[in-house]
């Protein structure tokens, strides 16, 4: 089980966290140095002493842009959030994601959360981190909600209005779902299989509320009530009240930058009338600026989002062609990688056109042969530059496709066209004239590998190399 | 510090810990080719190998780091190897802008003469030309300066087409009709039925290496575009067997000619987009006629196909160190406002990215038309354009234009399908649309796309952060937190004022 905390403590020991000792803050201030050390990989940032209660933290989920280096796994903060482990592979994780298990909550349940109620406090005191127009920003928490007993935890993002009143973006289907009034708990500092949980339960075409039960079934994830509500009981911090849906959308002021989330679904809107407020010992919320590249949503969101589409993808034609599928978060949601076995000639017109039928956020689709590398999106890339024809494998559809939601070319109500990239083989082709890539494996015979192995040190590459190269050519 | 010849550059490469000399015998048949192969790979120090045979071999010496692909090559030009690419650009340009003319030296202070070899004594097999990946069709020297003139004029062209050895005197050349070397083979010399004389210099000192590789107009004088690089003027000397003046530096230069109408087989070769390519075609013929060359010769080589994806080599570190500085300035020189026009940095020449701070379309049309039909017709099929305050070196921000700024239906814009010239060192045509004609073009031809990921009107994507200050103040806070100052961008806080 991984709590925020755990979460953080694994990261210090393998120098993946940085803590800011010094006073940053929280109005603006610690938006701006998120967003810097977000934008240029660095390692997770725990804002130690802000003026508010709470301990900001950022980058918790996120990770670094894979183009920075080939040992970049931006996935990995997530594997070890949810107990996979930092060696775990990309398809591993995604293949978790894709079960989506269910699992009873009952055995999660604890006698009581971690969080302390605070009398003399209102959301202003938290030191929530601001957005531009100066409001304490809502990312990366949830939205606890009980009906007819089931509990379930919705996406939010929102904002801080007055002291008392939090003003949140919530997935359509979940405000159709609730009561017109409820009461409600939103809480801050969870683990990451509770946040995937709610986007799989709330953002995907069939909508599910037992949200709970699906974090349960990602890892263990310990609960406990609260009224009658089931809340996560390691939470950093929650903040209790009265939650009504209102009619009107977010005014723009608002609105400000969207999280990635909403970019999947449809959105309503909600208001969190506060009636108390809890919080750990020392409490630390992870936050995410928005509007920003690699931000832990995004990350989030590009996850699920894939884990959706190959779920669906290999259940389409009775076999399972699909190697991998990724929306790198680099893409910013606006394109879809897939790694796929051509089965005949046209297939990858199929594939393509599948993708955009089963995900609303992209309009670009690159489709790779079953080789390619998810963990190589530069060499995934260059495929798309050097593998598929300029004329005849950059395929346009006609303009009369919906508009994509991640693209700003277009708005909601706007047609256009959609474009794949065929950067594969075409399997009409003789083998002959299929190029073999340039590798260490074929461009150099077993005897050559061997002989490397066994000079090993005379060449003086045990220095440069160590042990770890050399194994690696014996790979 | 002055850098007038590789050995030079190579002990720079060594004061900075960065050379990995190996004095154990190896061979050039692939084996040399599989440690630099690896150490480019691991971004790890290039290694001289000091025993090869008669001579030394060095792996692509001007590979770049992997973070800053410029550093080793700016190293050879006595500039700083963290300068942020805009200081390295900028750099670069102004020197380009200041040309110095050449001196010519006698051959007694060319060291390139230490060793003169004509006649009967001239063998190229004498030499450890690298067999560089299985599957090549020969041993080639790849990372050269190739000098030859205009029959018409007093211009010499250098460039960089690599060399197939066949025998002791013979090698066959690549020359892809469309660039300038081989238009002055094809379309002047073999139509008169002359050869072409021809010099290769082999290891020369890096501002001629990084002259030979960038596309200097037709009719200027290389030589001084070299100098202007290294802010001193480049020392030819004359070569033995025709009127060619070669850089005196050199660690071995080849004299000879090629032929008219004479051809022999070419590759396949493992090339710089990552494949191997195939089949074999048939090249000019080079045929040798005098080598000189320093004692104990430095030849150095690049292991192509490495230097994509993550990885580098030189040819792929010199694309981004070289060719995008001089693109831009050729751009710039043009009338068009471009910010930067730099190679997307995992695929060399095949892709540019070029940002502006104008977004009209028909701007961006005459511009990539310029570009297309004056120097990136042959082997580069896509421009893309971004806004100004992409940096066009990070992938990650010109995809993210590309993926959120592109439209299909508006800003995807093909010269033609079918219409547009290519070589046929490419993997997406087919050996039969690749044909074997005598220019080395493809029998087919190809498309050519530029992709408009400006944001037009539609507004960023990307949430600015306009306040230099208060990223500065950021950077400044992560630093103090123990964040490495090498991972976080230059900020000025001087650009808010």
């Amino acid at each position: 089980m991984s709590s925020v905390r755990q979460h953080l403590e694994r990261l210090r020991e393998t120098n993946d966290l940085v803590s800011v000792t010094e006073r940053v803050h929280w109005d603006g201030a610690a938006a701006e140095v998120a967003s810097e050390a977000i934008r240029h990989n660095c390692p997770v940032t725990l804002f130690e002493n802000t003026s508010g209660e709470i301990r900001l933290a950022s980058g918790v989920y996120g990770g670094a842009d894979q183009f920075a280096g080939i040992d970049q796994q931006p996935w990995q903060r997530i594997t070890q959030a949810l107990d996979l482990g930092a060696d775990c592979s990309y398809s591993k994780l995604v293949e978790r994601l894709v079960r989506q298990e269910s699992v009873d909550v009952d055995d999660y349940l604890t006698d009581e959360v971690a969080t302390t109620v605070r009398d003399d406090m209102d959301i202003y005191d938290l030191g929530l981190p601001t957005t531009d127009d100066g409001s304490p920003l809502v990312s990366l928490g949830l939205l606890v909600v009980e009906k007819d007993g089931v509990t379930t935890w919705a996406p939010i993002r929102g904002v801080t209005q007055r002291s008392k009143k939090l003003r949140l973006s919530v997935p359509a289907s979940f405000a159709e779902w609730c009561t017109q009034e409820s009461d409600a708990s939103v809480v801050f500092g969870v683990s990451a299989a509770s946040l995937v949980a709610a986007l799989q339960g709330w953002t995907q075409v069939q909508p599910s509320p037992t949200v709970p039960e699906l974090a349960a079934g990602l890892t263990d994830v310990s609960m406990a009530a609260v009224g009658s509500r089931i809340v996560p009981a390691d939470a950093e911090a929650r903040i209790d009240g009265r939650m009504s849906i209102v009619e009107k959308p977010m005014a723009d002021n608002e609105n400000g930058p969207k999280a990635a989330w909403e970019l999947t679904c449809d959105t309503a809107t909600v208001d969190v009338e506060t009636e108390s407020i809890a919080l750990r010992e020392q409490a630390i919320v992870p936050f995410t600026p928005l509007g920003e590249p690699l931000t832990d949503d995004l990350h989030l969101t590009c996850l699920v989002e894939t884990a959706k589409l190959l779920r669906r993808v290999n259940n389409y034609w009775g076999v399972s062609p699909v190697k991998w599928i990724q929306i790198p978060v680099e893409g910013r949601l606006g394109l879809c990688i897939v790694s796929s076995e051509i089965l005949y000639a046209g297939f990858e017109w199929q594939l393509a056109n599948t993708m955009f039928s089963f995900s609303k956020l992209f309009d670009k689709v690159l489709v790779l042969d079953e080789q390619a590398d998810p963990t190589n999106l530069a060499r995934a890339i260059d495929d798309m530059w050097v593998k598929a024809h300029p004329a005849n494998d950059w395929v346009f559809s006609e303009p009369n496709a919906s508009s994509a939601a991640a693209p700003v070319y277009r708005s909601a109500d706007e047609n256009g066209s959609r474009l794949y990239i065929n950067a594969t083989w075409d399997p009409r082709w003789d083998e002959e004239y299929i190029a073999p890539r340039v590798t260490f494996e074929t461009t150099f015979s077993e005897n050559v590998l061997e002989s490397l192995v066994e000079r090993w040190e005379e060449l003086g590459l045990e220095e440069l190399l160590g042990e770890q190269g050399v194994n690696d050519v014996r790979e | 510090m002055t850098v007038s010849s590789l050995r030079q550059y190579l002990q720079t490469l060594e004061m900075r810990d960065d050379l990995h000399r190996i004095s154990e015998p190896v061979s050039w048949n692939l084996e040399a080719s599989a440690v630099t192969m690896l150490l480019n790979e691991e971004d790890s120090r290039v290694p001289l190998f000091e025993n090869v045979e008669t001579a030394r071999l060095v792996g692509d010496p001007y590979r770049g780091s992997q973070r800053r692909p410029w550093d080793r090559i700016a190293l050879g030009l006595g500039l700083p190897p963290d300068l942020s690419y805009r200081e390295y650009y900028e750099s670069v340009i102004e020197r380009l802008k200041n040309p110095i003319e050449p001196e010519t030296v006698s051959a007694d202070d060319a060291p390139c003469k230490d060793v003169v070899r004509t006649d009967d004594d001239v063998d190229l097999l004498d030499f450890p030309w690298p067999y560089i990946h299985a599957g090549d069709g020969g041993r080639y020297s790849n990372l050269h300066t190739l000098i030859a003139p205009d029959p018409d004029s007093e211009w010499v062209d250098w460039s960089y087409h690599r060399s197939m050895i066949h025998d002791s005197e013979t090698s066959s050349v690549l020359l892809l009709a469309g660039e300038q070397t081989p238009n002055l083979y094809y379309y002047k010399y073999e139509r008169r039925n002359e050869p072409m004389p021809v010099a290769i210099a082999v290891g020369v000192e890096p501002a001629v290496q990084y002259t030979s590789v960038m596309w200097i107009p037709t009719g200027r004088n290389e030589a001084e575009y070299a100098g202007g690089l290294k802010q001193e003027p480049v020392e030819l000397v004359p070569c033995q067997t025709n009127d060619l003046r070669v850089p005196a530096t050199a660690e071995l230069v080849i004299e000879g000619e090629i032929l008219p109408n004479e051809r022999r087989d070419e590759g396949p070769f493992g090339d710089y987009f990552g494949y191997m390519h195939g089949p074999r075609r048939s090249m000019p013929l080079f045929r040798v006629s005098a080598i000189t060359h320093q004692e104990n010769p430095i030849l150095p080589f690049c292991v192509e196909g490495t230097g994509v994806g993550h990885s580098e080599n030189a040819t792929s570190s010199m694309e981004i160190g070289c060719v995008g500085p001089d693109a831009t300035l050729g751009l710039r020189t043009a009338g068009f406002d471009v910010e930067c026009c730099a190679p997307w940095k995992s695929t060399p020449r095949t892709v540019y990215a070029i940002s502006t701070e104008k977004n009209n379309p028909s701007y961006l049309h005459d511009m990539a038309n310029f570009i297309f039909t004056t120097w990136g017709m042959l082997h580069v099929d896509f421009f893309i354009f971004v806004d100004a305050d992409v940096n066009p070196l990070n992938q990650r921000e010109v995809l993210e234009a590309l993926t959120l700024h592109a439209d299909p239906d508006t800003d995807f814009h093909q010269f033609g399908v079918e219409t547009m010239p290519k070589v046929p060192l490419n993997i997406y045509q087919t050996p039969t649309e690749k044909g074997d004609v005598q220019t080395g073009t493809s029998k087919a031809k190809t498309a050519k796309a530029y992709i408009d990921a400006t944001s037009g009107g539609e507004g960023k994507a990307v949430r600015e952060t306009t306040d230099v200050e208060r990223r500065y103040r950021a950077q400044k806070t992560l630093e103090r937190a123990g964040v490495d100052p090498n991972s976080l961008p230059f900020v000025d806080p001087g650009e808010g004022s």
